[in-house]
């Protein structure tokens, strides 16, 4: 486990997270609770750390040694307390403070190696010759038997360190830590650095009357990235086979001109794609004990954050050679400020809290292309050694977006049986029209501790029973821009006025004055189960929620609009879903300790309208609208769209030809057979042809699993997860299969044999995506220790992506099934070797 | 102490409010940008001139791709994208354009739709801001910059009504959604000429193709271009059922010019000759229009200026036409997509020993050599185009990568970015050997003899006499004209658009040539329901 995310993996019913498949560190991160609930965005949880706004980036630097606990909210009365930045759900962390019992200090460490261990099989230099060969068709011969994998792969290295320390007493405490990781990926130019840096600090004051809290986090990272991973894959797997693995003894690189769409993999490692980004943040947070049942607390935080990028293609890639280098700056400041009461008559206990909070948010860039380098050996450390920068190469950008909220929020609760809470909330915005600037969103939930009730109270086998249910509205903006709704003016080009170029300004967007807050309701309900002194528990909720006011970039007809896009609040969705958690402790002796967890959650996802009412306009929108296609040789446009939003259907479902076998073709090899699915008596691949929604992207059903072991002090850990009830559309297949790319692009092993000479998109490509994952496996030994200075010592060996069991025939099926975007559900020449992490791991604490 | 709460209460609520208005700083309001006349100019007027040429597909007059230039030639029995192995399927794209199996749902389609009313809706706005902000302006002025707009907004139309035939004729930039509805392409064809008419006189009488004042703009010459187009098609424009077999006749159609009520092939001809009158004359040299550095042309009438540092219009034509290897020889890189039509080829002479001058300079065929040293191809064999080797489908042909001729005509910038796609010669749209022809034309449609401007197109090339039928005027159109994107036009104006050509066959139902026009996009109609299908598209 290498950071925070990993240690969600698995952990939460309707929690997904996704690595893309690829590498697992790289800030692509994305996290879903209960899915996706919005189009345009916003659907990553809000991660709030100590009380400080955050990221999943932010959240990906953290060490799990540093976590103390995290929680996750996702019904409307937990999330109410954060308002529309908490609408996709909340992941709160607490990190570890001083404990005031003394000096403590403690190192983690880990050490690993990756390996590569599946890849695609394509044809050798000699399988590529002979195939040649016995087609008859032209090809080149470098006269090598390369295998790709190899030229841009490596054992990759990864070494991790923390150390923490900390001390003081109960009333003034503080805890440091430093974390630092290298990580050298599987791919020869994939590299991540990370420093971590946080210090906390709690003091208390007026006999405990007043807490204060003060923190600092900063980090430091350092990304090599690659440049194009779908061009370096592609590259890989479909370069020439028999050309060298570098350039000759000239430097001069071999090319196979005839496949344009892929260079040389050696080349590409050349390429630049790198970034440096700073994170800083602090906080400081006081609470007040101001008489007996009334606190005040106030919190505030400051966080700034840059990004530099630098990019930069060498002429052997790009003909004039291509440099980019950028810059983003963000600061947040944030105020919160609550009064809260509570107290207790009888039977009765009332909780009541006000608050108000402030984030005001500056974004600031400056960005650079240039193009025409006369020398290769800048890199792009010198960006004027370049010829041409020409419009639109330079920019800069300013944006303060700013929100404001007001919440009143009351619990009531009777004999701790029945409670009943209710929030008013309102938050404001910037971004959305001046006339809708505050969205009013109200939630109430009731719970019921039947437990307590007489009926249970001699029922011993039963702990606990609880249940719960609530409704509630939130708002969300994420996605949406600052000055959507005003009618501004940027430059747009530059024309010759009078000889001399100008730049033209004008408008660049449908402007929307009335826009305001996309909503959504959810009503759940659900129930806490614990039995035989809860070494069996079960919880289970239900919940539906619908998104109304759904933000969107909606198609608006050209003309009367100028552009084709309006951000609106037009159409709507649902979501919908069952979510299990089931832990058994099976043993539980001293020696001896067996615990499952378990959890599963069904999710039904559902756009149901991008119509509606706009300024008094009716706007019809089109009911199909692709939003994923296949890319590559022969793959440009045409029909070849896979992945499709179509209303009345989850978001991402494939809608395809129907492929019913193979069939000889007049060039000599085998064609799809594609139905003509009208029966007009012509097949017809386009958007509105001979096509069929064929399943859905989202998988329906996600299952998280650990499972530990503990004898004496040995113990063994595994993490599972697995998704079902989605496919997968497997272009790499259809692409590597077909044998028209052949002999300028490598193909398959068992490519010749089919001998499909057809590139067009049908279901014959589109499999189950199932799949069971165990993520990690760890086996621990905690050392006895007699020692005092040394409280624990602890050894662990782990290995990470140990199996996959699926159906799927492509290289793993675990691509992105989750965030709704262009590579939703395609498996497209992009995928990542798969490859194995072996670690081990000591700590120690004194 | 309740009064107190309530001050407070309301001062909180305004303090947050207007922590919560917005304070653009690297955008402006439109006051100001519209805030004298020189500004009104640069940012209501020249601003549209950025969407003459263009940067990504399906944008710009010429010079991309997937647009107006590859619905105009692609289709035509002028040039085509071959399947050749692993390139250039694309899902059917190329050879249903070949084939004329296009359909309402191809994204192309749509995105040519709108790119060009994207043009008309800022035109639009364009006049509207410069109505609102007249308080600065002088009446002449404001007359001057109406007077561009319009001209450009009737170049627009020119091309929609082109492509699709019955659309939107929307004038103000107030008019609401529910009032988009189609008008015949007659009434959107009139619309045109009588504003081309009112506004050429109040534009400046300049050459827009030179370096200068006018550099790119819609002078007075290139509206006189654009008259003579819109009547030398005004039998194809007037006719409002095109399926049904009836054709309009140009000697009936008339319209008013300097004056005089002219037929169709009378006003063509007197167009072409205000051109003449204002100094256009054939380049001695057919290439010196296509030069890197054209902007001196005494031939060319109106350009996209390009300029690789300057502006981002691209032109991709080249690059995409030639083999890798030949891109790669030539500093940049290539596509090996685009070919001359066998037909076409054959119309040069190709093959025979009297081969027209104009087929070096507007084709690469057979060996081909750059700074005088044959091109390799990867397998060490020489690079060789074989003009008659081409088809739709060439996966598993021997000349599966040199089938075809490919395209020249324009000099090559050896300096050029992004792999060939931004050079320096200007893009010509417009050019007076393309008025001689018209007028040739027109003259023989009219019952007189065009053979002495037939042969003035002629003898500059070294091309020996030939009689002005309108055969020989239609194929003189493809010899002269080849690669400039008016194909299509001519094969519709001539009737044979829709016929059997080359090595495409008539589709079963095309006979009655709904062809002609394309289809309105299908996310135009779902978009704007009131919008009708053309004829014969489902």
């Amino acid at each position: 486990m290498n950071n925070a995310l990993d240690v969600l993996i698995g952990q939460s019913a309707g929690v997904n997270v996704t690595t893309n498949g690829t590498d697992r560190l790289a800030m692509l991160n994305s996290i879903r609770v209960r899915g996706t609930t919005s189009i345009i965005g916003g659907n990553d949880p809000l991660v709030i750390i100590d009380g400080v706004t955050s990221d999943i980036a932010t959240l990906s630097t953290i060490y799990p040694a540093d976590i103390e606990s995290f929680t996750i909210l996702k019904n409307a009365t937990e999330t109410a307390m954060y308002g529309s930045r908490g609408a996709s759900g909340v992941i709160e962390i607490k990190t570890k403070k001083g404990t005031g019992r003394g000096f403590q200090i403690s190192y983690d460490g880990n050490y690993g190696f990756e390996s590569m261990y599946k890849h695609l099989q394509m044809l050798s230099g000699p399988e590529y010759i002979a195939t040649a060969e016995a087609l008859g068709l032209d090809y080149n011969n470098g006269g090598y038997n390369t295998n790709y994998h190899d030229v841009i792969t490596r054992t990759g290295l990864i070494h991790q360190h923390h150390l923490a320390f900390s001390g003081g007493s109960e009333n003034s405490n503080y805890r440091a830590s430093f974390g630092f990781m290298d990580h050298n990926t599987i791919v020869k130019v994939n590299d991540y650095q990370n420093l971590v840096v946080k210090l906390d600090a709690t003091q208390k004051a007026f006999n405990g009357r007043l807490i204060g809290d003060f923190g600092v986090y900063g980090y430091s990272s350092k990304i090599h990235d690659i440049f194009d991973t779908r061009m370096l894959f592609y590259s890989t797997a479909a370069q020439n086979p028999t050309y060298p693995t570098g350039p000759d003894a000239n430097g001069n690189w071999i090319k196979n001109s005839a496949a344009s769409h892929i260079n040389h993999p050696g080349i590409l490692l050349d390429e630049k794609n790198d970034s440096k980004e700073m994170n800083f943040n602090t906080h400081l947070g006081l609470k007040f004990n101001l008489l007996d049942n009334l606190n005040l607390s106030a919190f505030g935080s400051y966080s700034y954050s840059s990004t530099g990028n630098a990019q930069f293609c060498p002429t052997w890639v790009w003909a004039q050679g291509n440099v980019y280098r950028g810059e983003f700056k963000g600061e947040d400041y944030f105020t919160n400020i609550a009064l809260s009461y509570n107290n207790t008559w009888g039977d009765s206990h009332l909780e009541a809290t006000v608050s108000s909070e402030y984030l005001k948010q500056v974004r600031t860039g400056l960005w650079v292309q240039a193009k025409g380098i006369t020398t290769n050996d800048f890199s792009y450390n010198n960006i004027g050694a370049t010829s041409s920068r020409p419009f639109g190469a330079t920019g800069s950008s300013y944006e303060d977006p700013s929100l404001a909220s007001i919440m009143g929020g009351t619990t009531y609760s009777y004999k701790n049986r029945y409670a009943v809470s209710a929030t008013l909330r309102s938050d404001g915005s910037s971004m959305v029209s001046d006339n809708n600037t505050f969205g009013f969103f109200p939630s109430v939930s009731l719970s019921w501790d039947i437990k307590k009730e007489n009926l249970l109270s001699d029922v011993d086998f039963v702990t606990m029973l609880k249940l719960r249910t609530g409704y509630g509205q939130s708002g969300n903006l994420g996605g949406i821009k600052s000055y959507t709704t005003l009618n501004t003016v940027k430059e747009n080009g530059i024309v010759s006025i009078n000889g001399a170029p100008t730049v033209t300004m004008g408008s660049i967007k449908n402007t929307n004055p009335n826009l305001k807050w996309e909503t959504r309701s959810t009503f759940n309900i659900g129930f806490d189960l614990g039995l035989w002194s809860n070494r069996l528990m079960l919880t289970s909720e239900f919940y539906y929620s619908k998104t109304t006011d759904m933000l969107y970039e909606y198609d608006v007809p050209v003309p009367s609009f100028a552009f084709d896009k309006l951000m609106a609040n037009i159409g709507s969705m649902s979501n919908q879903g069952v979510e299990l958690g089931i832990s058994v402790v099976p043993i539980q002796r001293k020696d001896m300790e067996m615990n499952i967890n378990f959890n599963m959650s069904y999710q039904k996802n559902k756009l149901l309208s991008l119509s509606g009412e706009y300024n008094g306009m009716q706007m019809t929108a089109p009911n199909i609208t692709p939003i994923g296609s296949l890319y590559g040789a022969g793959q440009n446009g045409g029909n070849n769209n896979v992945v499709y939003q179509i209303v009345g259907q989850p978001l991402g479902v494939f809608y395809l030809p129907h492929c019913t076998g193979l069939q000889k073709n007049d060039i000599g090899g085998y064609s799809y057979d594609i139905k003509d699915l009208n029966e007009d008596g012509t097949v017809d691949l386009s958007d509105g042809g001979d096509r069929y929604i064929a399943g859905q992207a989202t998988p329906k059903v996600t299952i998280g699993s650990n499972l530990s072991f503990r004898y004496k002090f040995f113990d063994v850990a595994v993490q599972i997860n697995g998704a079902f009830g989605h496919k997968i559309f497997n272009g790499t297949g259809l692409a590597y299969t077909n044998m028209s790319i052949f002999p300028d692009y490598n193909v398959l092993k068992d490519a010749p044999e089919k001998n499909i000479i057809d590139q067009n998109i049908s279901d014959f490509w589109l499999e189950k995506g199932d799949y069971i994952n165990i993520e990690h496996l760890t086996v621990g030994f905690n050392v006895p220790m007699k020692s005092k200075s040394v409280k624990s010592l602890r050894l662990s060996a782990s290995i990470s992506n140990l199996a996959t069991i699926t159906g799927y025939s492509g290289l793993t099926p675990m691509i992105n099934s989750y965030v709704v975007s262009s590579t939703l559900g395609i498996d497209d020449k992009r995928t990542y070797p798969l490859y194995r992490t072996y670690a081990l791991g000591f700590s120690v604490q004194f | 102490m309740r009064r107190f709460y309530n001050i407070f209460a309301i001062a909180i609520a305004m303090i947050m409010t207007s922590c919560l208005t917005e304070d653009p700083r690297d955008q402006l309001y439109e006051d100001d940008i519209y805030n004298n006349a020189n500004n009104i100019y640069i940012n209501a007027v020249a601003v549209l001139y950025n969407y003459i040429g263009g940067s990504a597909d399906s944008e710009g007059l010429q010079g991309t791709c997937r647009g107006l230039y590859d619905y105009n030639t692609l289709t035509t029995d002028e040039a085509m994208i071959p399947i050749r192995g692993g390139d250039w399927y694309d899902g059917g794209l190329w050879e249903n354009m070949y084939q004329h199996k296009w359909n309402p749902n191809d994204l192309p389609l749509y995105n040519t739709w709108k790119y060009l009313y994207k043009v008309i809706v800022l035109s639009n706005k364009s006049l509207s801001v410069i109505d609102k902000y007249s308080h600065h302006l002088t009446i002449e002025q404001k007359t001057a910059y109406e007077a561009e707009v319009r001209a450009i907004r009737a170049l627009f139309y020119y091309y929609i009504i082109d492509m699709y035939g019955r659309v939107p004729l929307v004038t103000s930039y107030e008019q609401a959604q529910n009032e988009v509805l189609q008008s015949e392409r007659s009434e959107v064809f009139r619309f045109i000429v009588n504003e081309l008419q009112e506004v050429m006189n109040l534009l400046p009488n300049e050459r827009s193709n030179k370096m200068g004042n006018y550099y790119g703009r819609v002078t007075t010459p290139v509206v006189h271009f654009l008259l003579a187009k819109l009547a030398l098609n005004a039998e194809i424009y007037c006719d409002d059922n095109w399926t049904d077999g009836v054709p309009q006749n140009g000697k009936e159609i008339f319209f008013t010019v300097d004056g005089e009520q002219l037929n169709a092939w009378q006003t063509c001809i007197r167009y072409c000759d205000k051109l003449a009158e204002a100094g256009y004359q054939l380049e001695g040299d057919y290439s010196y229009n296509f030069a890197v550095h054209n902007e001196n042309s005494n031939e060319n009438i109106f350009t996209i200026p390009l300029d690789k540092n300057l502006y981002a219009a691209q032109f991709w034509y080249l690059f995409r036409s030639r083999h890798y290897n030949h891109g790669g020889a030539l500093g940049g890189s290539s596509e090996n997509g685009t070919s001359a039509n066998i037909s076409t080829v054959l119309a040069y002479g190709y093959g025979t020993d009297k081969v027209d001058t104009r087929f070096e300079k507007n084709f690469y065929a057979g060996i081909v050599e750059v700074d005088g040293k044959t091109i390799m191809m990867d397998n060490g064999k020489p690079l060789e185009y074989h003009p008659l080797e081409l088809k739709l489908n060439l996966t598993g042909s021997p000349y599966v990568k040199t089938a075809g001729a490919r395209m020249a005509k324009y000099e090559v910038d050896r300096t050029s970015h992004s792999d060939g796609r931004q050079p320096d010669n200007d893009i010509v749209l417009f050019r007076y050997a393309d008025a001689l022809l018209m007028k040739a034309e027109a003259k023989a449609r009219n019952g007189e003899d065009g053979s002495l401007e037939l042969n003035e197109v002629r003898n500059r090339v070294g091309m020996p006499y030939r009689k002005a039928t309108l055969e020989n005027i239609l194929e003189e159109r493809l010899l002269e004209l080849v690669w400039e994107g008016w194909r299509r036009q001519d094969l519709v104006r001539f009737g044979l658009y829709h016929k059997s050509y080359d090595q495409r066959i008539q589709l079963p139902d095309e006979g009655n040539g709904y062809t002609t026009v394309f289809p309105i996009p299908q996310k135009s109609i779902d978009l704007n329901p009131k919008l009708k299908q053309n004829v014969g598209y489902k």
